[in-house]
């Protein structure tokens, strides 16, 4: 059978191939037709291919290259998981994408797409990192091609962060493998409950460079502003396409390498409560999901720190929910980029009347994002939550992710909503949102419905399949969990009912918010100007010496060789005479004395 | 869910160029709107919907801590465990969480401009499509 013949092959093959192959075939395409089998049959083929996996864990494609052992494609349980959200995100954004005309971002999107998820499924460190990398290019053409000034330079600045965070890969890379004598992941540690997570030892220099690069690419504090300065300056499907992958890889890579790490656990909390106070103040609604997915990656980052099968089951689980809800979020400000231009939240409001299919998305993915029970965000984060409450000396930990939970409801599930399509009226009429973005938007609500009602399917992608499913038995619905967040949520929207009806709810304001990216935006270039000056003192006062001089030559010349100058004096030829004799009887008097 | 009735200013700049500034709250079904509007929101402009929803949310908040009372086994040996603590914490979050937003805004917010100047409108490829 030709078919089985081909899935048979094709099942041995690193299924972000097929998507990258399927970007060249977009690159050149010029019909419509052509562009939709591109966008959407090479995630639909690397689907197929995650449905029909070869047996968990073994390497299927082993090359040598340059003499290194190269482990191409190795799905286990961990990979699966998230090759499944990257191929569930790449198809939703193929689909949100048709209305735009735009080879570059099609061929970049399904690139950066493919590469991320050939890079979950590389069982080796170097093909890792170059996955990884391709992945960043093609994430930074996302950025360019929504060819604005602005948009440039927050390319170049998004190119220069994601570089140094490349780089610290790759030598980490190069020099863990080294240490080890192996590239291969397999070989570098060893199963933990049946799945290979936490391979690499952090005491080792290369690790410490591979944890370094892998922060800066989930966003860590300090280096998260590469997040919130490049997503807003995408286009409206550019920013859907970009925001499932950099961070989610990120979240995957540290599972991968560091799971159990203690210092994560710090660093996910802070993660979790400090974006919450930059989305209170944005005005730009973009900009606040940006902030929201730094939020929702602390989440997971802490849980990857905790450690625990149920921790990190609720690491990957929101990591692909997130895909889901937060891309449906962005999905629902990319219409009204679209429609309106704008996404800054001073120039929306009322749009619901126009954009009702629109406003209901976002309605959804803000519950789910909001961990509303029986919607998606409920589902994948309750297991973080409950590993952080059962965990040793956790409560602190517990409490900031709590408060983090009350405010990721209000900027992502209050905020964004109200702001663009309730609360003042702003008297614009957009229309609705073009047929494929609603359907992309449908399905992804659709998703965040299936996962929060009927979680079984959902956990059963999970790394750590049997404890997930016995979570989901036990703890997920049980009375307590279920009352307690709806409390939480109740009172909080409350609360937020109260500030505005009391009218102590900050209005919003146009203007950007200071960040840590001051630094190298205002900062740095104001030291170097201000360390540059007197050190380039003596340069600036020989020079002005030198000019001041060759004016002073310039304007003797000029009285000398002028037309009314010294040399063009008329002399009487008395004078004449005597100055002739007198160079006559200078020369005679050197020849006769020398 | 109206702005009007908190007393939301936000972008009612008279320059702005607006089509149809409802003077009041907009009735129901008015012209253009979409029929999927009308059938999911349009009962959230009533005079009523903002106080309702408070009372709503009030006493459905309180009924979830009277049933977290009686089902939920809770202890006083940790303050988690205490009847309504989700509640507290929640109400209290959200409030520091946006209070804070009046001080920092103060503090960090700059002109539009502080960065560089922001790119024009229309200036963007693909506004035509």
């Amino acid at each position: 059978m030709t078919v089985d013949r081909l899935l048979d092959f094709a099942v041995t093959i690193n299924p972000g191939f097929f998507v990258i192959a399927a970007a060249l075939i977009a690159a050149l395409a010029k019909d419509v037709a052509t562009r939709a089998v591109a966008l959407l049959g090479g995630p639909a083929i690397a689907l197929v291919v995650l449905l029909y996996p070869p047996v968990a864990g073994m390497e299927v494609s082993r090359e040598t290259f340059l003499g290194f052992d190269l482990a191409l494609y190795r799905p286990d349980s961990l990979s699966l998981t998230f090759g499944f959200g990257f191929v569930l995100a790449a198809m939703l954004g193929g689909i949100y994408s048709l209305h735009r005309r735009d080879r570059m971002q099609d061929s970049a999107g399904l690139v950066y797409a493919g590469s991320a998820l050939a890079a979950v499924f590389a069982g080796d460190l170097i093909s890792l990192v170059l996955f990884a990398e391709l992945a960043t290019l093609a994430s930074a053409v996302l950025v360019f091609a929504r060819r604005t000034g602005p948009a440039y330079r927050a390319g170049l600045r998004y190119l220069a962060i994601q570089s140094i965070a490349g780089l610290a890969l790759l030598a980490g890379a190069a020099l863990y493998g080294i240490e080890k004598n192996t590239f291969v992941l397999a070989e570098l540690g060893g199963l933990w409950n049946g799945v290979l997570v936490g391979v690499l030892d952090l005491s080792q220099p290369g690790a410490m460079l591979i944890f370094a690069g892998v922060g800066m690419k989930a966003a860590f504090p300090l280096v998260h502003n590469w997040l919130t300065d490049a997503y807003p300056n995408t286009t409206e499907t550019g920013g859907v396409v970009m925001s499932p992958y950099t961070t989610t890889l990120a979240v995957y890579l540290l599972m991968r390498f560091f799971a159990g790490v203690d210092g994560l656990i710090w660093i996910g909390a802070a993660m979790t409560v400090y974006p919450v106070f930059f989305a209170v103040m944005e005005n730009d609604l973009k900009k606040v999901l940006s902030y929201s997915t730094n939020n929702q990656i602390g989440f997971m980052v802490c849980a990857v720190g905790i450690g625990t099968p149920l921790a990190l089951n609720g690491a990957a689980a929101h990591a692909v929910a997130h895909i889901i809800f937060k891309g449906l979020l962005f999905m629902t400000m990319g219409a009204v980029q679209l429609r309106l231009g704008t996404t800054k939240a001073t120039e929306l409001g009322g749009l619901h009347r126009t954009m009702p299919w629109t406003a209901l998305a976002c309605l959804i993915g803000a519950a789910s994002i909001s961990a509303l029970p029986f919607f998606a965000g409920y589902s994948s984060k309750a297991m973080i939550m409950t590993a952080a409450e059962t965990g040793p000396n956790l409560f602190p930990v517990w409490l900031a992710l709590l408060f983090a939970s009350a405010g990721v409801l209000e900027h992502s599930g209050i905020k964004i909503p109200f702001f663009a399509f309730f609360s003042h009226d702003s008297g614009k009429r957009p229309q609705e949102a073009p047929f494929n973005m609603l359907l992309a938007m449908g399905l992804s609500a659709a998703l965040c419905l299936a996962i929060g009602f009927s979680p079984g399917w959902f956990y059963r992608l999970m790394p750590f399949r049997d404890q997930a499913l016995e979570y989901l038995a036990l703890d997920l619905f049980s009375t307590a969990h279920v009352i307690q967040q709806l409390e939480l949520l109740a009172f909080a929207v409350l609360a937020f009912m109260a500030l505005k009806w009391a009218r102590l709810y900050p209005p919003e304001r146009p203007g950007v918010i200071l960040d840590v990216e001051w630094l190298w935006r205002k900062g740095a270039p104001g030291l170097i100007s201000a360390v540059a000056w007197p050190a380039g003192a003596p340069v600036r006062v020989l020079g002005a010496a030198t000019a001041w001089s060759i004016a002073r030559v310039l304007v003797l010349a000029r009285q000398v060789f002028a037309a009314d100058g010294l040399v063009a004096r008329k002399l009487p030829l008395s004078a004449t005479a005597v100055w002739t004799l007198a160079i006559l009887g200078i020369v005679t008097a050197i020849s006769l004395f020398s | 869910m109206t702005g009007d009735k908190t007393g939301d200013k936000t972008g009612d700049k008279p320059g702005e160029k607006s089509p149809a500034q409802p003077q009041g709250p907009a009735r129901l079904g008015e012209a253009g709107e979409h029929p999927l509007s009308i059938l999911l929101f349009s009962w959230m402009r009533s005079q009523l919907f903002f106080r309702g929803l408070m009372a709503l949310l009030a006493a459905g908040g309180g009924a979830l801590i009277a049933f977290e009372f009686i089902l939920v086994r809770h202890s006083y040996a940790s303050i988690d465990s205490l009847p309504g603590f989700f509640g507290v914490f929640g109400f209290v979050a959200l409030s520091l969480a946006v209070l804070s937003g009046w001080p920092l805004g103060k503090l960090m917010r700059r002109p539009e401009d502080y960065y560089e100047k922001p790119a024009k409108r229309g200036e963007e490829a693909g506004n035509d499509r």
